[in-house]
């Protein structure tokens, strides 16, 4: 039998995605393997994923981004602009590339309601975008709930006809990376991946198994709570948040081992449910995320 | 003070489980048993927690332990029961006399979950209690609100998943 030493090497999921980066930017430093380029587009939505990123950690996001790929355009991270940034994304069509998407497509009025830029002095729509790169790149990231399945942008009543990334590609293959938004690692860890050993293997809804295979309610700090039946009544409760209305139960991420802001918390460990916002149908499917008026302890009915 | 004890016990007895679980897990190549270790790990070290919230909290209050029956479900008969509850995956309904009973289709719309009121959904005829369920937090699922009948968004979800409904406590019939 093989010797055991325990423990091997550090195994919380930190440990496991700054493994998987830094192996990546090792490998390449070592010429091991060759760096990709990187379209990140931002369409329909709040800019949210990629603010999130900024809080992506060991060493800084922009640092791991930097070695991992080279970016050719992000809106928000490179310093052209204008009809220069746009250049450059064009300039990108005939090379091989990774993209990742964020925000929702906008359909309305040929998808004028989400422009991203101007080409050839046209407006260039975040529709024509993702069709435009979107068939042509090695693989698809589509990333936060928006890019997912509509999100945010999607939701009631709709006003832009804002669809998922999938629905204008109905033929391609992507790796969806659902959450409002995205958690750093899910991204950079999922890139990794991909940089390492090609696409990794997810579920039935594209999602990637290492981060999005366990329930919310599996992992939860307060699970002792809800199968002893004990429930929260109020927002500041330390005890199971589920009558309040907390979607732990049908959540498929790892936020409770995870953690959000560089690991330190996560929402129920700051007293408020979970909102779902990882999961297909946030946030219509998820509302609504706070209720007072629902089943107390049921008595004698 | 026995029911300090009895924490202490449980407490006890959760850590020597943990110890033997670590050590098991050193020791263990197949992967689906260390998956179900590990499960297993995550809720002991959760019930740890749990136990040591309790005691903060009665180190803190200072007060007359409360018995531990008054913390299990108020579903719960067994007044009696001085231990912790053994841990169940999700707090079902006793099963009640009523499960014979019919509804009408404004008679389920009561059940809403709603100011204290039990959520009961309607399919294929037979109306169930989800009250605790899980997936029916707040009294609602994806969108759909309890009180009533969900006979078409179950077969267009979870066509042929009957299992999901076997868990449900019956309460009766859909006229």
């Amino acid at each position: 039998m093989k010797p055991h030493i325990l423990p091997p090497e550090p195994m919380t999921n930190e440990a496991i995605t700054s493994r998987l980066t830094n192996t990546v930017i090792d490998n390449i430093n070592k010429g091991l393997i060759k760096k990709k380029n990187l379209v990140y587009l931002e369409l329909n939505g709040c800019s949210g994923n990629i603010i999130s990123l900024l809080n992506g950690q060991n060493p800084d996001f922009e640092y791991t981004l930097n070695s991992m790929v080279n970016i050719r355009y992000c809106n928000s991270l490179m310093a052209s602009e204008g009809e220069q940034a746009i250049e450059k994304l064009m300039n990108t069509l005939d090379e091989d590339y990774i993209l990742a998407v964020e925000g929702a497509v906008a359909l309305r009025n040929n998808g004028l309601y989400n422009v991203i830029g101007s080409w050839q002095g046209k407006p260039l729509t975040g529709l024509q975008a993702a069709t435009m790169f979107g068939e042509k790149a090695s693989h698809i990231l589509a990333v936060g709930a928006c890019a997912t399945h509509g999100g945010v942008s999607a939701a009631k009543p709709n006003p832009s006809q804002s669809v998922g990334l999938q629905k204008v590609l109905p033929q391609k293959k992507m790796i969806k990376l659902p959450g409002c938004p995205v958690h750093p690692d899910w991204f950079l860890g999922t890139l990794a991946h991909l940089l390492l050993y090609g696409e990794p293997e997810t579920d039935n809804m594209d999602r990637p198994l290492m981060f999005y295979s366990s329930l919310i309610h599996d992992r939860c700090p307060r699970r002792p709570f809800f199968d002893r039946g004990i429930f929260a009544e109020k927002l500041g409760d330390k005890t199971c948040l589920f009558k309040l209305g907390c979607r732990g139960p049908v959540t498929r991420v790892d936020c409770p081992t995870r953690q959000w802001n560089g690991h330190v918390n996560w929402p129920i460990g700051d007293d408020t449910p979970c909102i779902g916002c990882a999961q297909f149908g946030f946030p219509d499917a998820m509302a609504p995320f706070i209720s007072y008026d629902t089943t107390k302890v049921v008595k004698n009915e | 003070m026995q029911n300090i004890e009895l924490l202490r016990l449980q407490m006890n007895n959760l850590v020597t489980q943990a110890r033997q679980d670590i050590y098991t897990l050193s020791t263990q190549d197949d992967s689906s048993v260390k998956q179900q270790l590990l499960q297993r790990l995550w809720d002991t070290q959760s019930s740890i927690h749990f136990i040591s919230e309790l005691l903060a909290n009665q180190a803190i209050s200072n007060l007359y332990v409360t018995p531990l029956q008054q913390l299990t479900p108020v579903n719960s008969r067994n007044t009696n029961q001085l231990q912790i509850p053994p841990i169940t995956p999700s707090p079902t309904l006793p099963s009640q006399q009523a499960n014979q009973r019919t509804f009408t289709i404004e008679e389920l719309a009561n059940y809403d979950g709603k100011n204290g009121r039990a959520a009961y959904i309607a399919v294929d005829g037979i109306v169930y209690d989800v009250t605790n369920n899980r997936a029916w937090a707040a009294a609602s699922h994806f969108g759909l609100t309890a009180g009533k009948d969900y006979t078409g968004e179950f077969a267009s979800c979870h066509a042929g998943q009957q299992s999901i409904l076997a868990t449900l406590p019956v309460v009766g019939r859909l006229n």
